[in-house]
């Protein structure tokens, strides 16, 4: 196992982007509720505001941290062999990297 | 463990397994949940950002992210993904508090469970509510 | 005839004792397997008049292997809930049939071995791989300092902190139905061992704390726990051993605590 993953490591790591998650919903849900957006140009003006943009990046880094160390633990427990749990966990690794490329470059990109 | 039988032929013992005769406490069935929420969660996460994408492109594809919501499946899907998202919200927030030793004591473990297994199913139904 | 002030003790002893306990008659479902007899195990029946004196599930079973088929194979010892070794999955639910009331149990009682262990024979289990994790968290004091000339003395605040974790009695029942456990066996170390862990981590007069906490660091010894809780639930002292093991988290992370010791909670009863 690398040693960037230790078990409390990895666990700190769900439970602290787990926290910041729970914040960023919190108010998403908060500005949808009081003030929704109603245009695609209010969306997109909001959305890609440079404070919005950055708490949105931060969000899907630790959206993909959190589901790297949780769909990680279901691999632990359910596959033993040795060599599928390892191609398991990289493409799972492959796969999360991808999506977080494939969002920075959403919000870097999608200004309207 | 191997052992030899009467024949002198090799067998194993056997094992009580049968995850339908073993009870599931309510705390049992709230963990189990939380991670099939979990993975359902992390397979919907591409399909959110593509969403993200579309809806962020043009106005022609904001709008048609914003047509999707009259689609019978669509919204059937979106209610399921809400309770996931609520429930797997909820029983984070009980983890989170069972770490710093709040409600980490069975009776008051008991309660919480059921409170996030209900209260997933009642943010459901009220996004149900919401979206029919 | 006058109003009778004394108690008349021959009156008294005409009573019959049904009217005071209650006979039963209860139907039981019992696990069987005889490794030299059975291909596979199978369920067998049996129907037990009880009485009045036989009240907790042990006794219904010894008298169904007294007077029934003398071939029904158990651990069984101290009949009070103290040694551990009458340790079965009681429909459904891990518990200790001699502290177990009989009467209130579902009909029928279906009696199976501990899940996950291999079968010895009937509901004994081979218990290798639960003592195997127990030594591997060196279950004993380690202090290389010069022993004193009577005892190594610790303050009564200290000894509280044991308090919830000495008194595990290793009967498994939490192991053996903690789904980590079942699916990693050989490398998470699982309730009962990590409650130990913690009782040494704890201890006062143990010099070995932080190597106990770097023995648990990897991926699979501790942190396979998801605290399902399904330990706190069935354990028959009323033990926490999820909650020990969140403390050691938190003594990983360096969280200083005075908590005192573990609580102690009213075991839930089986039905």
């Amino acid at each position: 196992m690398r040693k960037t993953f230790t078990g409390l490591r990895a666990w700190l790591i769900q439970r602290v982007s787990a926290v910041y998650m729970l914040l960023f919903i919190v108010f998403i849900l908060a500005h949808f509720v009081g003030d929704p957006p109603h245009s695609y140009a209010a969306w997109n003006g909001w959305m890609m505001g440079s404070s919005v943009s950055m708490a949105t990046a931060v969000f899907f880094a630790a959206l993909l941290a959190h589901a790297w160390v949780g769909v990680r633990d279901v691999i632990m427990d359910y596959v033993h062999p040795v060599a599928f749990r390892v191609w398991a966990l990289a493409l799972l690794g492959i796969g999360l990297t991808a999506m977080g490329v494939w969002v920075m470059w959403i919000l870097w990109m999608r200004h309207g | 463990m191997r052992i030899r039988d009467m024949n002198g032929s090799e067998k194993r013992r056997p094992v009580f397994f049968n995850l339908m005769q073993i009870q599931m406490p309510v705390g049992a069935l709230t963990s189990i949940t939380h991670r099939v929420t979990g993975i359902f969660l992390a397979i919907s996460v591409p399909f959110g950002i593509y969403l993200l994408d579309l809806s962020l492109q043009d106005p022609q594809s904001y709008a048609q992210v914003i047509s999707l919501f009259d689609k019978l499946t669509f919204r059937a899907a979106a209610i399921v993904f809400v309770w996931a998202l609520a429930h797997h919200l909820l029983a984070g927030i009980r983890h989170l508090l069972s770490d710093i030793d709040i409600g980490s004591q069975l009776p008051a473990a008991r309660r919480s469970a059921w409170v996030v297994n209900l209260g997933g199913i009642a943010v459901a139904l009220l996004a149900l509510g919401a979206l029919l | 005839m006058g109003h009778v002030d004394f108690v008349d003790a021959t009156r008294l002893a005409a009573v019959p004792i049904k009217a005071t306990r209650q006979e039963a008659t209860m139907h039981f479902s019992i696990f069987r397997y005889n490794p030299e007899r059975d291909e596979k195990p199978y369920m067998q029946d049996f129907h037990v008049d009880l009485e009045p004196t036989e009240r907790m599930l042990l006794d219904a079973i010894l008298r169904i292997r007294d007077f029934q088929d003398d071939s029904l194979t158990l651990r069984k010892s101290c009949r009070e809930g103290v040694c551990g070794s009458d340790a079965i999955n009681i429909n459904g639910r891990n518990g200790l049939a001699c502290i177990t009331p009989v009467r209130e149990l579902k009909e029928p009682v279906e009696l199976r071995p501990l899940p996950s262990f291999p079968v010895i024979r009937d509901l004994v289990v081979d218990m290798t791989q639960f003592f195997k994790q127990y030594h591997s968290i060196k279950p004993y004091l380690i202090n290389d300092e010069p022993a004193p000339e009577k005892e190594r003395l610790q303050s009564p605040e200290d000894r509280d902190k044991l308090d919830g974790s000495y008194e595990c009695i290793l009967c498994a029942c939490c192991t053996s139905q903690c789904p980590s456990s079942w699916w990693n066996p050989d490398k998470f170390v699982g309730p009962a061992g990590l409650l130990q862990a913690y009782r040494f981590i704890s201890d006062s007069r143990d010099r070995a704390t932080q190597e106990r906490l770097d023995d648990l660091h990897d991926p699979y010894r501790l942190f396979r726990c998801r605290t399902i809780m399904n330990c706190t639930e069935v354990c028959p002292k009323g033990l926490s051993p999820s909650r020990a093991i969140e403390r050691i988290r938190l003594k990983m992370l360096k969280v200083e605590d005075d908590h005192g010791g573990l609580g102690i909670h009213r075991v839930p009863a089986i039905r």
